[in-house]
């Protein structure tokens, strides 16, 4: 019951902040309903057996039975940590947003809500069907995110971002349409989609001929997961809508939505095509690569804070994709580690960027210059965040990017020394970025503010402290710390690697009692 | 021939039809009886709504699957079985609604209010008469009575120019599909001497099969009568003028009731299997589908005024539906693909009678052409018409959890499972086009500032069938499986 509750008590928070009386409270009532939120999903992580690889928390029943579609629930080490990130950014996103959303606040929060059960749901459904209900879910609230708060190019950001994922994720629905209707052969008469006879399938793989069953469907689920991801040179939507959404938007989208894709990836594309990942895989890390590069590169140049962390997001994005196909258990175990890392630091960076734009109204790097002076606080906490985004030992992103790049190693040493090259560009452009905003000669908004008695930088307020001290002590607990989150998933990673070829998950006895039924 | 003989049981089961009919000359009847003066609009509407409740319900017990197989009349000429029953309740279910928007829409509630129910009433009638024929002639007439109203509720708005001009468009080439359709059935009547359809399934592959050209010649024709009237491309061109012309409550009746019964005519036909017999017939109407789908999508891109837009968006999801059509035709499980065309039919009338609907209240007058830019900052004014139309909207673009979502769902799964992939990926590919269209009024509501609002406030009828559509689009799509799983049962 659990999982459903986490799942569904977000609509029911959207419906209630949308009948709220009160305007002035709304947002204390959303941050409630988050931290209740978080509450369970910690409850979750008391009750979640770190020892097995089994699904757990099972919850199966009959939905539509004509077409073998049911609500199928589970969670196992991967999508746990997934989960807890999901509910752990909520309340942040939240707390970060009370000043810079000030319009339609009751709309804000219950399409924030209902983003929430969608990333939620997506994660937890172990039913085809369910799972591509609640993935497309989740671009409506964005949609209107991006499009009623965003910048002043919102409308074309939003609509690219629209279109980009549908059109990725409607070729996978036709996927999972054609390997329903193979089902029966595994299953004995009646269609199904949950998961667990995907898995069963092993649809033919012939080597060498693209178009072969196993070939296609596998590209057709992997478009929709490296749009989403997204993965280079998939990945053209990202720095529109990071740019044009508003922060919080900015910090959903990166810190959960892209790990929707890489989440994907190793749920549903790699178990259930196993050969064509090995034979196609290097695909996948060859883009990965380039986009570690190219992201890098690009965000090196760019005039403006956002979209460089958003181009800088391409690139971490790459290390992923990398981590994840290299089909080792360093790679895996980075690749997961480093969603999370991504989630928390580049989150963490949108938020800091949204509390300047809130000071100063520009994102440009060439106006800013000697902020550090203005605002103490706040550079520190900036200066903290980019230590992790750029993997410095001790924060959470060396972890990850460590054990990605050994796992690449592992995968061929060509793959690891063009991914190092990507820490150095990005310690690069990060660092000359912080270099320009916060120290040298004051710029332009300095100069101006201090003239201006009406408009002086104000350092962080207590509540922006409150926003940051969470993601702070994740980094470094993560980066000192890394065994205390990782023991969640190591069985699962462990399991999933050793049995790669031919992967289902382990028998337990929660779901033996569900097949008797 | 047997003797012509008619007994209770016949009367009975076209009994919603007898009760259609007789609703229909009420409000006339008051008129004439009051010196031609037109009796308050309102009580006409209750009359009305009361006759279509009573048909629905007669409908409801006298069609269906009885012991022995469904129960026909008048000598094979009408059948009450499954498809009867679902396609008539949709079809008098989405006419009450059009005749409320009728009722409360500026432009029809004229001084000539109850001829134009009349005519919207007996357009039904045929309708029904059209879902449930079995005998190509009987087809021929429903066809004719549905069309032959329907040419005039087009036409009799008072000022619109655009309206005469859609009428007279729409009944010279009607008249010349009508008249196809018919040259048609003289092939098959000369190949076979049997105009039943019934008789058809039994001979069409056979015959199909041996190389009878006469009788392709006849079956393609009648295949083609019915292209125009759910305006498949090539023949859809009538389409967007007409709806745009017509008064927007006369649109979304033919839009949705209209379409819905003939497809179920068009679904009997194919049903006789004649797909299988002819390979060509068979690639025609699926390069059909994917041209209509294209067409239907592509120009709904570049269409500024909304109504224009709706109209392509009907014309792209007569692609989708004929998907259905040919799976079912070739499938040696129909009921599945036919369920499939049912559900889709169904969830299409809900969300563009709705869609409609909406239309239809922020309409000033009768030469208001709303365009899509129009609708600035309708969410403002009225959150929740703004809110249904975007349920409407997304679920037309195919969103789950929406109810248009399990339609596609059911459709292009039961064209795969017939092999038809190809099908099922130009579906795919035109759902993505689609997407951009459907949200761009989604954009203007509420990303842009304007004023867009009712005409006027109290119209409560279409509000509250705007409300209840939106509802049942997200609900019914929650239980969308066990509504399926009747809906194939009973057409089994």
């Amino acid at each position: 019951m659990i999982l459903s509750l986490l799942i569904f008590l977000p609509i029911f928070f959207a419906l209630t902040v949308v009948v709220w009386p009160q305007k002035t409270t709304v947002r204390h009532l959303a941050l409630g309903f988050s931290l209740i939120e978080l509450l369970v999903s910690v409850l979750l992580l008391q009750r979640f057996d770190s020892g097995t690889a089994a699904l757990q928390m099972i919850e199966k029943s009959v939905w539509i039975e004509r077409f073998g579609i049911s609500y199928f629930l589970g969670i196992d080490g991967i999508s746990l940590m997934l989960v807890m990130l999901t509910t752990f950014l909520t309340p942040i996103i939240i707390l970060a947003s009370w000043k810079s959303i000030d319009e339609k606040i009751k709309g804000f929060h219950c399409a924030l809500f209902i983003l929430q059960t969608a990333m939620l749901g997506s994660f937890l459904a172990m039913d085809a069907i369910l799972f591509y209900i609640f993935w497309e879910l989740s671009l409506i609230p964005m949609y209107f995110i991006v499009g009623i708060w965003g910048g002043t190019r919102r409308i074309y950001a939003t609509i690219k971002f629209f279109i980009y994922t549908m059109a990725g994720s409607l070729l996978m629905l036709l996927a999972i349409i054609f390997m329903m209707n193979l089902t029966p052969e595994v299953t004995g008469g009646a269609m199904s989609a949950s998961l667990l006879d995907f898995y069963k399938l092993h649809i033919p793989f012939i080597a060498g001929e693209f178009f072969s069953p196993q070939t296609l469907l596998f590209f057709a689920f992997a478009l929709a997961f490296a749009i989403k991801v997204p993965m280079f040179p998939l990945h053209t939507w990202l720095p529109d809508a990071h740019v044009e959404a508003p922060t919080p938007g900015s910090v959903v989208l990166a810190g959960v939505m892209l790990k929707m894709g890489t989440y994907g990836f190793l749920r549903w594309v790699i178990p259930m095509f196993p050969e064509a990942t090995e034979h196609y895989g290097w695909v996948f890390i060859a883009a990965g690569v380039v986009g570690i590069v190219y992201g890098a590169l690009v965000a090196m140049v760019q005039p403006d804070v956002k979209k460089l962390v958003a181009y800088s997001s391409v690139s971490h994005m790459g290390y992923i994709i990398v981590g994840i196909f290299t089909m080792n258990a360093y790679g895996l175990n980075g690749a997961l580690y480093q969603m999370l890392n991504h989630g928390i630091s580049t989150g963490a960076l949108f938020i800091l960027i949204g509390m300047v734009y809130e000071r100063t109204h520009s994102r440009e790097i060439s106006k800013y210059g000697g902020l550090a002076s203005a605002l103490p606080i706040f550079s520190i906490a900036f200066v903290i965040v980019t230590m992790s985004s750029i993997a410095v030992p001790l924060t959470n992103g060396f972890i990850g990017e460590f054990l990605i790049l050994l796992g690449a190693y592992q995968y061929s040493p060509a793959v690891a020394i063009i991914s190092v090259s990507g820490v150095v560009l990005g310690a690069t452009y990060m660092l000359w970025m912080v270099k320009r905003v916060f120290f040298g000669p004051k710029g332009e908004l300095v100069l101006e503010s201090e003239k201006d008695s009406h408009h002086t930088l104000v350092d962080l307020s207590t509540r922006e402290v409150f926003v940051l001290v969470p993601l702070v002590i994740m980094i470094f607990w993560m980066g000192i710390f890394p065994n205390h989150f990782m023991d969640y998933s190591k069985t699962s990673i462990d399991y999933f690697i050793k049995n790669k070829n031919n992967y289902s998950f382990p028998a337990s006895s929660q779901q033996a009692k569900l097949e008797e039924k | 021939m047997n003797s012509i003989n008619v007994g209770l049981a016949d009367i009975l089961l076209i009994s919603p039809m007898i009760s259609l009919f007789l609703f229909s000359l009420i409000p006339l009847s008051i008129k004439v009886l009051r010196g031609n003066k037109e009796q308050n609009p309102a009580a006409s509407i209750i009359e009305i709504l009361i006759g279509l409740g009573l048909t629905a319900v007669l409908l409801i017990i006298f069609s269906g699957q009885s012991g022995s197989g469904s129960p026909t009349a008048f000598n094979g000429q009408l059948i009450f079985d499954g498809l009867t029953l679902w396609m008539g309740l949709v079809a008098i279910l989405i006419g009450a609604c059009a005749m409320v928007m009728m009722y409360e829409n500026p432009s029809t509630r004229g001084p000539q209010f109850s001829e134009l129910i009349f005519l919207a009433m007996n357009s039904l009638l045929g309708a029904l008469i059209l879902i449930s024929a079995i005998n190509l002639i009987t087809v021929f007439i429903g066809l004719e009575l549905m069309s032959l109203a329907l040419y005039l509720m087009i036409a009799m708005s008072h000022e619109q120019k655009i309206s005469k001009e859609a009428g007279i468009k729409y009944f010279v080439l009607g008249s010349f599909a009508s008249a196809i359709f018919l040259y048609g059935v003289s092939f098959i009547y000369g190949s076979t001497g049997s105009v039943s359809t019934l008789d058809l399934m039994k001979t069409a592959e056979g015959l199909l099969k041996g190389g009878n050209h006469l009788f392709l010649f006849g079956f393609a024709f009648v295949i083609m009568g019915f292209c125009f009237k759910v305006s498949i491309a090539p023949f859809h061109a009538w389409t967007p003028d007409v709806y745009q012309g017509a008064p927007t409550p006369v649109t979304s009746f033919m839009a949705t009731a209209i379409k819905t019964a003939s497809f179920a005519a068009f679904l009997r036909i194919i049903a006789s299997r004649g797909l299988v017999g002819s390979e060509n017939l068979f690639l025609i109407l699926q390069w059909f589908a994917v041209i209509t789908m294209t067409v239907g999508n592509v120009a709904a891109l570049i269409q500024n005024n909304f109504k224009r837009t709706l109209a392509y968006s009907s014309i792209a999801h007569s692609g989708y539906v004929l998907i259905g059509v040919i799976a079912s035709g070739i499938s040696s499980n129909s009921a599945f693909g036919a369920a499939g065309v049912v559900f889709y039919l169904l969830t299409y009338s809900l969300m563009t009678m709705g869609a409609f609907a909406v239309l239809s209240m922020i309409e000033k007058n009768e030469n208001d052409f709303v365009q899509t830019d129009d609708l600035a900052g309708f969410a403002k004014q009225k959150p929740l018409l703004a809110i249904c139309l975007t349920v409407f909207l997304l679920s037309l673009a195919g969103l789950p959890p929406a109810l248009g979502f399990f339609g596609k769902l059911y459709l292009f799964s039961a064209a795969v499972n017939e092999g038809l992939l190809w099908l099922a990926l130009w579906g795919v590919i035109n759902s993505v086009l689609g997407a951009y269209y459907y949200l761009r009024p989604i954009v203007v509501m509420y990303m842009k500032e304007g004023t867009c609002d009712t005409a006027v406030e109290n119209n409560y009828g279409t509000l509250f069938m705007v409300v209840i559509s939106a509802a049942l689009i997200i609900i019914l799509g929650i239980w969308s499986g066990p509504l399926f799983s009747i809906i194939e049962k009973s057409l089994g």
